[in-house]
């Protein structure tokens, strides 16, 4: 085969396999929240946000309040921890001799715990946190099973964009005579703040997703969050969409798709703000 | 190596003692003594005996791998957290070891500032870039960091091109100014000693000309060393010039001495372009 004829071949096969995953990325999304909005706005209904849930019917106030809640305290808890975290393996913690990064068990524990199947992290805050401290279903257990979970994202997500930061910046402020900690807030963090957000951001969307750890920690409320950690369940989006999907009435149908659009236009929120944080800062670089 | 010769007075040494004023200081503002430096069990410096006299412009030239960078940023401890650093010997800043037991090393550096070989502004304003070290060592109040920027980059000939927007990314700025960004950056924490590690190999004939018409202003009132592979730059800016090859120093004399009559038949053959 000439040259040329066979170049073009390979060309058109990967644009094809290229075409292909493209494809099989935007399918299922476009596929998912067509599917949603599908269902759920013919009979979309805005009282849905103020009306309090009354068995399977009426609103969604208590869940939407509620995931709120867990969203900013999730932010709050594994996004200091996780970055904390990123920060430590990418830059305090000990160079080993041979010249590779340490924090080798703190990576690997962070690993470990990626791996874990959500529902069995659930399980062991039921049995920790629930029972064994006497918690009962609270926000606090939820909280903490739901930041175990997304940890190890945020902190990954920090490491990569610190280690990403142009050795040219570190080296211009070392030769500036900086200290390291002025060094890192000015300049490496501004300079990872992109990818940090993202990580966060998309720690925070895989959280609101969840629902098993929640039946487990938050356990259900119909009602508006209590200003309580302890003691007082808390209701979330997803458990509509698992539980009153399986009720017999129209209503409480109408509520499942109502509760999954809201969690789509709420991941979607997530992602937006990290595509506009990673906009803003790149004006300066 | 013969040090009475090197030590003998020339061009630069009135103005040495002009920057003096009332306090006698060693004229020689840096001192290598016998420096040897290692990375792990690769040696690559060996031996290395160099004053460095103040208000005077050095230029450090060799082949590359000849340690001449190593040199440079050894001058203020940049080498220290590679790994496997080690060294035996001394370097001596008016007098008083780099790495002894009370330096302080974000002092040090301050002191004896550093510009690289690809521009590195920060990932900030340019004004900011400016007074980044300032800040840091909070040598000045808030309200004076508008005035300081504007005055360095006056200085290095950068402000009637950036005045209108200082609040502007520096990476829209062409390779030579952000070199000379980078240049007012390390100005403004006021050092002693400025260290160029090959500053102009990136740039443009017109960028390096501004360049060097920089550097010759500031030698009397700072003390430069500069890594070069370009031999006609180091005759043209430089007071004194060191040959370092294979991680010795083959030869070191005023410059103009040293191209026109080498002392050692390397340094002949590196400076008439035989080798390098």
């Amino acid at each position: 085969m000439p040259i040329l004829a066979r170049r073009r071949a390979i060309n058109g096969a990967f644009r094809a396999l290229s075409s292909l995953a493209l494809a099989a990325v935007v399918g299922p999304a476009a596929w998912i929240v067509i599917g949603v909005v599908a269902s759920a706005v013919p009979h979309w209904k805005w009282s849905v946000l103020t009306t309090p849930t009354q068995g399977a019917s009426g609103g969604l106030e208590g869940a939407i309040l509620g995931t709120l809640v867990i969203v900013v305290g999730v932010g709050i808890v594994a996004g200091g921890i996780g970055i904390l975290t990123g920060v430590h393996l990418a830059e305090t913690s000990r160079v080993r001799r041979d010249g590779r990064p340490g924090g080798g068990l703190l990576r690997g524990a962070s690993e470990v715990l990626s791996g874990f199947p959500s529902i069995v992290l659930g399980y062991v805050g039921y049995v920790a946190l629930v029972v064994g401290l006497h918690w009962q279903f609270s926000l606090l257990a939820a909280l903490i099973v739901l930041s175990v979970m997304v940890l190890p994202y945020i902190a990954k997500a920090t490491e990569v964009a610190l280690r990403q930061v142009p050795t040219s910046y570190r080296e211009g402020a070392e030769a500036l005579g900086m200290r390291t900690g002025f060094t890192l807030r000015r300049i490496v963090l501004k300079a990872a703040l992109p990818g940090i957000a993202t990580g966060v951001l998309v720690g925070l969307a895989i959280a609101v997703g969840e629902t098993a750890p929640l039946l487990y920690t938050a356990g259900w409320s119909p009602a508006n969050p209590k200003a309580a950690l302890i003691h007082q369940p808390i209701g979330y989006l997803t458990y509509p969409v698992w539980t009153f999907y399986d009720y017999p009435s129209a209503a409480a149908h109408q509520l499942s798709y109502d509760a999954a659009l809201l969690l789509v236009v709420l991941v979607v929120a997530l992602l937006a703000v990290a595509r506009v944080i990673v906009w803003r800062s790149q004006r300066h670089s | 190596m013969d040090l009475d010769k090197i030590e003998a007075p020339h061009a630069g040494a009135s103005l040495a003692s002009l920057v003096d004023g009332d306090v006698p200081r060693p004229r020689n503002v840096l001192r290598s003594k016998d420096l040897s430096l290692r990375f792990a069990s690769k040696t690559i410096l060996t031996g290395i005996d160099l004053p460095i006299r103040r208000g005077s412009i050095t230029a450090l030239i060799g082949p590359t791998g000849s340690g001449k960078t190593t040199f440079l940023r050894t001058l203020n401890r940049m080498n220290d957290k590679v790994p496997g650093f080690a060294h035996t010997g001394d370097v001596l800043i008016d007098g008083e070891s780099l790495w002894a037991r009370h330096a302080d090393l974000l002092d040090l550096r301050r002191r004896v500032g550093m510009v690289f070989q690809r521009p590195n502004p920060f990932p900030m304003s340019i004004r900011d870039n400016v007074v980044a070290g300032v800040k840091a060592h909070r040598i000045a109040r808030r309200g004076q960091l508008d005035l300081i920027a504007e005055r360095r980059l006056q200085e290095v000939g950068l402000w009637d091109a950036v005045k209108d927007r200082l609040g502007d990314s520096p990476f829209r700025l062409s390779g030579g100014q952000q070199q000379l960004l980078c240049l007012a950056r390390a100005l403004a924490v006021g050092p002693d000693i400025l260290l160029l590690d090959e500053p102009t190999s990136s740039l443009d004939p017109m960028s390096t000309e501004a360049i060097e018409h920089l550097l010759s202003t500031l030698a009397p009132a700072l003390t430069l060393v500069v890594v070069t592979h370009n031999l006609a730059q180091a005759r043209r800016i430089s007071h004194e010039t060191v040959l370092f090859f294979d991680g010795t120093l083959v030869e070191h004399g005023p410059t103009a001495d040293l191209f026109a009559n080498p002392g050692d038949p390397r340094t002949q053959r590196y400076v008439s372009g035989r080798i390098g």
